[in-house]
């Protein structure tokens, strides 16, 4: 333990509990939104799992040093226009460094605002704690989030295009094209198949970890 | 509990922040932005006449390859002009005897001139666009590229791809009697041996339409210009 | 008139919020547990989406596409400010939900009483921003083709929550494994939902 010192200890708890038994898309239904339609190929899910963490982690700590002066009464209304800020600085970053992805990411940037995980950890985490546990609290909940993401995002990827990141994996002579057996499976291409992927890891999880069964 | 007052300067002093911030960054980025969608274009445009180009070589390639750029209009009457930095879209939204659409002549290394036509059109969810480009008997395709916004993956977004793309190479816009009949993506794929028609990819109907009727409609308003060009070089 | 119709039904069926672009999935899963509380959100989100997506159309015309200040004059003609569409949106967003609230609540409190409680969840609903960033993108001509567009999305939404709900409180009695019970189930049965909505993708109106 004594070797991941940062892991361990309250911030590191932090840091790793959105990964397992705290993920926001498994265990808290957040941010499913955008979970579905970037997740067809790597790339995307990639720099969208980055965006994520950048908005989660700065708006946190944002929030979080204002905290104590921001009026009640129009919390909501500033929390969003922090988070629209950073969103748009993100947007604006990705079509000037990153332009393909950025093309490919289309509206889902914009709806990066009103995804459920920022505003969730503003409300629960970042208008009581200190900025730096608010920080680490969003670094997490964004890579928990982007974990999912790019699971997801793999074996669409592999089982729909035959491709990881691009590369081709399945060699080209297996395809009937080329007188072989195998065939891309078209259906992982479409987006209701990343709700049964979801859903299939949320079956997976919790058949390991028998606390997150829900009772209902 | 904050007071009215508070709560108003506060929610100022916010907006003139986040503006001043904002503003700031746009200004910063744009250069790099707008050299983005430049080089996109260009690069698109070498692609259609089959020359790939990195994003540092395609300034000097497009000098070198791009030897005129034509603003024509419907009647065929054309006048030079920065084909490059014409809107296609906005262009379209004109009446028909209005628009002055965008014509490149390029010239490759064999030589050989060619007519780069811009193309812009709808698929299933957004616009798609490309270019057409025709060798110098303005007839046979010489190459071709297409592009989408938010096409389905797989299906529609197929459009993108080479594979459909150099189906185009070869294809003649008009049929024996000098009738314009455009190129047509066949669904269930086009009979051997047809020279206007290509393969559809299956599952993308919608987008197949799109590219039918963007070819159709982009294309036929050169058509006088091309009937006219070809008529003067018969001449010469 | 057509084109209107033509857009309203494609925006319910063909275009669904929930099951072609999987918009507003965290309430749409959170509250989906009774038909009785999906239909009092449901309806929420067709009043906001019909308000505010013509509401945002309005911005984009006048204020924010390129090109849209020239009704100041000439001199404006070159302004883009589009990258501000993104908060110009939300703060519209925000400030309508608010209104409405406020004013369910002073003319009709048994409405608000049972709808008042969704009004706030509905500000970051991605399906109410998503609504007025596709109604941007697809760039409609007319206001009326904008809110045919909003309603119409909104139906959808709703739609896709009751159906969903109804689903599930079936499910109460079906025999299912103890890990795949609640969220995960709804998961899958969404996704295969969104298969069977994809049958009708190619219908052209």
């Amino acid at each position: 333990m004594s070797k991941f010192s940062f892991l361990s200890g309250k911030i590191g708890k932090l840091f790793l509990a959105p990964f397992g038994d705290d993920n926001p898309i498994t265990v808290k239904v957040l941010g499913i939104c955008s979970a579905l339609a970037v997740t067809v190929k790597i790339k995307p899910a990639f720099v969208m799992a980055l965006s994520v963490t950048v908005v989660t982690a700065f708006s946190n700590l944002i929030i979080s040093l204002l905290r104590n002066g921001i009026p009640s009464r129009i919390r909501i209304i500033v929390q969003l226009v922090v988070v629209a800020l950073m969103v748009i600085i993100v947007d604006q970053f990705l079509k000037a460094f990153v332009y393909d992805v950025s093309k490919q990411l289309s509206v889902f940037v914009g709806l990066i605002i009103t995804n459920c995980i920022i505003m969730g950890r503003l409300e629960a985490f970042a208008l009581a704690n200190k900025p730096f546990p608010s920080f680490i609290d969003g670094l997490g909940n964004g890579f928990g989030y982007g974990l999912i993401l790019i699971v997801v995002a793999f074996f669409r990827e592999l089982l729909g295009s035959g491709t990881i990141w691009g590369y081709s994996i399945i060699p080209a002579s297996l395809y009937a094209k080329n007188n072989g057996f195998y065939v891309n499976n078209g259906l992982m291409i479409l987006p209701p198949t990343a709700l049964i992927i979801i859903g299939l890891i949320i079956w997976w999880q919790r058949s390991r970890r028998k606390n997150l069964i829900d009772i209902s | 509990m904050h007071s009215n007052r508070y709560i108003f300067i506060y929610s100022v002093v916010m907006v003139v922040v986040v503006a001043i911030t904002l503003s700031i960054v746009v200004l910063i980025l744009k250069p790099f932005q707008e050299a983005n969608i430049r080089t996109e274009k260009i690069q698109n445009i070498l692609t259609s006449i089959n020359i790939q180009s990195n994003k540092k070589e395609s300034q000097d390639m497009y000098k070198k390859y791009i030897k005129e750029e034509l603003l024509i209009k419907n009647d065929g009457t054309y006048r030079q002009g920065s084909a490059f930095d014409v809107k296609l879209k906005d262009e379209l939204k004109k009446d028909i005897s209005k628009r002055e659409m965008p014509l490149f002549i390029a010239e490759t290394d064999d030589g050989k001139r060619h007519y780069i036509v811009p193309l812009w059109g709808r698929g299933l969810w957004g616009a798609i666009w490309g270019y057409i480009s025709f060798n110098d008997d303005l007839n046979t395709v010489f190459g071709a590229l297409f592009d989408h916004k938010s096409e389905t993956p797989g299906l529609g977004a197929e459009i993108s791809t080479r594979a459909f793309q150099e189906q185009f190479i070869n294809k003649k816009i008009f049929d024996d009697n000098g009738n314009f009949v455009s190129v047509h993506v066949i669904k269930g794929g086009a009979p051997k041996g047809d020279i206007h028609g290509v393969d559809a990819i299956s599952g993308g109907t919608i987008t197949s339409n799109g590219v039918n009727m963007m070819l159709k409609e982009n294309v036929g308003f050169y058509v006088n210009y091309f009937k006219t060009l070809k008529n003067t070089n018969n001449h010469e | 008139m057509e084109e209107n119709l033509n857009i309203f039904i494609k925006s319910i069926f063909i275009d669904n919020m929930v099951f072609a672009y999987f918009l507003g999935m965290c309430s749409y899963l959170a509250v989906s547990k009774t038909v009785k509380t999906s239909t009092g959100l449901g309806i929420a989100v067709v009043f906001v989406l019909s308000i505010t997506v013509p509401i945002n159309y309005l911005a984009e015309k006048y204020l924010l596409a390129p090109g849209a200040l020239s009704w100041l004059g000439d001199s404006f003609k070159e302004v883009d400010l589009s990258y501000l569409s993104f908060i110009i949106f939300i703060a519209i967003i925000a400030s309508m939900v608010q209104l409405v609230e406020m004013f369910i609540e002073k003319v009709s409190p048994p409405l608000y009483s049972s709808l008042g409680i969704f009004l706030p969840l509905i500000a970051v609903n991605c399906a109410i921003l998503g609504g007025a960033l596709f109604m941007q993108e697809r760039e409609y001509a007319t206001i009326w083709e904008a809110t045919s567009f909003g309603l119409g999305s909104g139906i959808g939404w709703m739609l896709a929550i009751v159906a969903i709900a109804a689903i599930r409180e079936k499910l109460q009695y079906s025999h299912i494994p103890p890990a795949l019970r609640g969220l995960g189930i709804s998961f899958i049965i969404t996704g295969l939902m969104g298969i069977a909505f994809m049958s009708f993708l190619g219908i052209k109106l």
